[in-house]
């Protein structure tokens, strides 16, 4: 630090003194990104801005979850607490909203069945789509969930309590909530 | 379940009554490539102190503003942070304080209760709420799946990147358990887009007929494009006072309420309750939706944030009857039709299960008892989504002060936003003018407030 510090003062001291032909020149500043492409004149300038980049995103204490699809098994959490909620959540959450305990883990046993309690059939989805479409988004109450989780169907029409059994994605994954899919229980 | 205790139902209460004072709005475009972002709110901003015959003159009015709330709904979309300094300083106010407001679609409503409560504290006595959105630096998908991302991004959004695919849902399990026609969300369309067509602000004005609608594309099934709106660039602003700085600026102030709710980002993680009971309403009178109907509250058909944020917003401004008696006008958030539908129960336009019958009883419409969405809403003349709260506010406020016609009806309003007033043009300036009502809405619920404006020469507190 100490050297740092009388680095600095050296440096700007030198500042004030007239520039010699041994004084360092700094390199002329190059642009190295692209130019912009000028996309019309009128009304006015508009220009394209291109934005890529990559987000590093923690599944946090949800990775039992996202591990779990994976391998082909849909896991839940249940909160411990005597009187609270008595059903288990999908999504899971890590702590219990009512009470603030940490939620423990609940392998649900294959086949899971839910039913379908509402859908839609998604013919304009938005930029990025990662599913072939038209398809069906679907929201499926599992028996002893209190809550009702959104998925979608990899085959068949979709209808309102339709019996439908969870599959999974456990060869090429995408380690998303994608690999978790639903199809008409036959 | 969500159970409540005594304190979370305490009724808000204002230290000081809020009034509004002047509103301005710029047009609303899908593109509007003429004006930079700061330069729309400028424009809002001179509208606000120039044409609301304020009796002291802009700069003056200027003069007493100390304190700014802006709404913006998303930075990614003009991808810049900090917008709220930008615009700021473009109006001229530093070195006032000014915060920035966002919950997503209810941004403006959340931006004008923040403002409320800086009047209703004492921290400031004028305060200036604005909100925009620019939504047009990106292509239409591009645009829906940055709004997606308002939809949970672990659970949700990778299963459409399109708002309208969790709105869809809940249209089929309305429609499936109370067992309401397509027609009635397609009327719902029909009506506000044409309503829209008697604004120069708006920007999808249409005459449309049911069956056009129920024969146009579909987004995401059983939604047509024609039920969802579109992506908008604009701005909105209304000026905020405590009653001594009201009365100096105008004869004519409204007297505003207003209050918030909130439910989970994911319709799937909302559990069942008892329904909270609207003053006018009766103990009892929803048990059938659990014992008969078997259907969770607030389940797909309805939105808990709503009803709560009415719930303490008719408390706070002493509604006690049924809502189409007491209001003479409401502005709802009609992102979908759906949403629109769904409302009318969540605020006692209807009771819950006749939500319908708001519609086809006529209430709704111009004439009829408590008509809504006379400014076009958001299906026919807006979403810029942080302007979105604040522009429905600024139309309640012009209605009440009667003055429709003149920011809706004169050929020069028309004229400055290049457009023709159409030559069928109409008034749709209520007779009554008591009470209006407007509801700024989030998410797929995640995010309501319920604003009440009442006119204090006609309503007596």
């Amino acid at each position: 630090m100490k050297k740092q510090t009388a680095k600095h003062r050296k440096t700007t001291s030198q500042k004030h003194r007239p520039a010699t032909s041994k004084t360092p020149r700094a390199p002329e500043v190059k642009l190295i990104g692209e130019p912009m492409m000028v996309e019309r004149m009128e009304p006015a300038m508009v220009i394209q801005w291109p934005r890529t980049l990559v987000h590093h995103h923690t599944y946090g204490l949800l990775t039992p979850f996202f591990e779990g699809l994976k391998k082909g098994v849909l896991r839940a959490t249940k909160c411990p607490t005597p009187g609270c909620e008595p059903g288990f959540w999908l999504p899971p959450r890590a702590d219990c909203p009512d009470c603030h305990a940490r939620m423990e883990w609940v392998e649900l046993p294959n086949p899971v069945i839910g039913e379908i309690f509402t859908f839609t059939r998604v013919e304009y989805p938005g930029f990025g789509i990662e599913l072939s479409y038209p398809y069906y988004q679907i929201d499926v109450k599992i028996p002893g969930c209190c809550t009702i989780m959104k998925g979608y169907l990899i085959r068949g029409e979709a209808k309102i309590g339709m019996k439908v059994k969870a599959g999974f994605r456990t060869r090429k994954p995408t380690n998303t909530i994608l690999d978790l899919y639903w199809e008409p229980l036959e | 379940m969500i159970k409540f205790k005594p304190g979370n139902l305490r009724v808000p209460q204002f230290q000081r009554p809020v009034y509004v004072v002047a509103g301005g709005t710029t047009d609303y475009r899908k593109t509007y490539p003429e004006y930079k972002l700061e330069e729309l709110c400028m424009m809002a901003f001179r509208m606000l102190l120039e044409e609301n015959d304020l009796k002291l003159p802009p700069l003056e009015v200027k003069g007493l503003i100390n304190m700014a709330c802006y709404g913006e709904f998303a930075d990614h979309f003009q991808d810049q942070l900090l917008c709220e300094a930008k615009v700021h300083d473009y109006l001229g106010l530093d070195p006032l304080p000014n915060v920035g407001i966002k919950t997503g679609g209810a941004t403006g409503g959340y931006t004008t209760l923040v403002g409320a409560n800086m009047v209703a504290s004492g921290y400031a006595n004028c305060v200036l709420v604005m909100g925009w959105e620019r939504m047009d630096e990106v292509d239409t998908r591009t645009g829906n799946y940055y709004i997606s991302t308002a939809a949970c991004k672990d659970f949700e959004t990778r299963l459409a990147r399109m708002y309208a695919a969790y709105y869809a849902p809940m249209a089929r399990r309305f429609a499936h358990i109370f067992k309401v026609k397509e027609e009635v969300r397609a009327a719902i369309a029909v009506k506000n887009k044409g309503y829209a067509y008697y604004s120069p602000f708006a920007q999808q004005p249409a005459k449309l007929t049911v069956e056009e609608v129920l024969k146009g594309r579909i987004a995401c099934d059983p939604l047509r494009m024609h039920e969802c709106c579109a992506m908008s660039v604009g701005a909105a602003a209304v000026l905020l006072c405590d009653e001594e700085t009201a009365y100096k600026l105008t004869d004519h102030p409204m007297k505003l309420y207003i209050a918030g709710g909130t439910h989970t980002l994911r319709v799937a993680d909302r559990r069942n309750m008892e329904i909270p009971l609207l003053p006018h309403e009766t103990p009892g009178m929803y048990d059938w939706v659990e014992k008969e109907l078997k259907e969770p509250y607030p389940g797909f058909q309805s939105f808990l944030a709503s009803r709560f944020a009415a719930y303490m917003a008719y408390r706070m401004a002493g509604i006690k009857k049924e809502p189409c008696e007491e209001f003479d006008l409401v502005e709802l958030h009609d992102a979908f039709t759906i949403s629109d539908l769904q409302t009318y129960g969540d605020i006692g336009l209807r009771p819950y299960g006749k939500e319908e019958e708001y519609i086809t009883s006529g209430d709704a419409y111009y004439g009829g008892r408590c008509p809504s969405n006379l400014s076009g809403g958001l299906l026919g003349t807006m979403h810029a989504v942080g302007a979105t709260g604040i522009f429905q506010c600024v139309e309640c406020f012009w209605q009440l002060q009667g003055k429709y016609d003149k920011f809706h009806g004169t050929e020069r309003m028309w004229t400055r936003y290049g457009k023709t007033k159409p030559a069928d043009w109409k008034s749709l300036q209520i007779p009554r003018r008591r009470r209006a009502l407007w509801i700024s809405h989030a998410g797929v619920g995640s995010h309501v407030t319920c604003g009440i404006l009442v006119n204090p020469e006609e309503v007596k507190e």
